[in-house]
């Protein structure tokens, strides 16, 4: 169990994020996608810290996990209103922002 | 011992991770990175962060993820399909679970020998907690207080953007 063996892990899961976030349709699962890909970077952060640096990298988790809540309000607020203008959450049916 | 805890570990995470992107019913999806987040809180744990642990729990699996649950509910956008998994003859999806298998066996095929340089494995050790808070309240305390500003920022902006139009209550 190496840097190594947590740096895989973790290009592995971004890597399913990613692909989630090009094949899924549906506006929610979109939003945990990304999620998906903010753990993947987490968890390199925290083994760059256990493995290289020290204390840095477990701060710049905090401030990620902070923008991730964030960015989780403010999605799930967009897809509400996407949801009450256009009825409907499936991505390839939603053309116009305006609702 | 460690070995085998990360094992069981990441193929945990991967088989979450996949059921996200898989399973159709978002409420499904919802529950699987719930446990994709107590998985991911148990590597912190294995990486000597355990204060992240702790956040990851109270952050994500508290707070987020009934954020998301919240969501699914208050749209009620389950109608039942017809088949739960996504039909995997999507050459998508096949390229998907392709991609997992080959990262799994390059992660075994390319590992380094214990003990050589950084990637091969020279734990320091983990900083204690009293090291973290004085560096984020001394440090970085810009930082840290700009994130209570973008935190106010998206309350407001999600309480604006998920009323009605019109509506000032």
């Amino acid at each position: 169990m190496t840097l190594y063996h947590f740096l895989g892990l973790g290009l592995l899961l971004f890597a399913i994020g990613a692909a989630g976030f090009v094949i899924r349709n549906n506006a929610v699962v979109l939003l945990l996608c990304i999620e998906i890909m903010l753990n993947a970077v987490n968890l390199i952060l925290a083994s760059f810290a256990r493995y290289l640096y020290g204390a840095e990298g477990q701060i710049f988790i905090f401030i990620i996990m902070t923008v991730a809540a964030a960015e989780a309000a403010v999605g799930l607020g967009i897809v509400i209103a996407l949801h009450r203008g256009h009825g409907t959450l499936a991505m390839n049916r939603i053309k116009d922002l305006k609702g | 011992m460690e070995t085998a805890i990360f094992w069981g570990l990441s193929f945990c995470a991967v088989a979450a991770a996949l059921a996200v992107v898989f399973l159709r019913q978002a409420v499904n999806g919802v529950m699987s990175l719930l446990a994709l987040m107590l998985v991911m809180a148990g590597l912190y744990l294995l990486l000597g962060a355990q204060l992240v642990a702790l956040f990851q729990l109270i952050v994500y699996a508290g707070a987020v993820l009934v954020l998301f649950v919240l969501v699914v509910m208050l749209l009620n956008l389950e109608r039942k399909p017809a088949r739960p998994l996504l039909y995997p003859g999507k050459p998508a999806v096949a390229s998907l679970l392709a991609l997992c298998g080959a990262g799994f066996a390059a992660i075994l095929r390319w590992a380094p020998p214990p003990g050589g340089g950084p990637m091969g494995g020279a734990v320091k050790p983990a900083p204690p907690i009293e090291q973290l808070a004085i560096d984020l309240f001394t440090e970085r305390l810009l930082i840290f207080e700009l994130t209570s500003v973008l935190l106010l920022a998206a309350a407001v902006g999600a309480i604006v953007m998920s009323r009605k139009a019109g509506d000032l209550s």
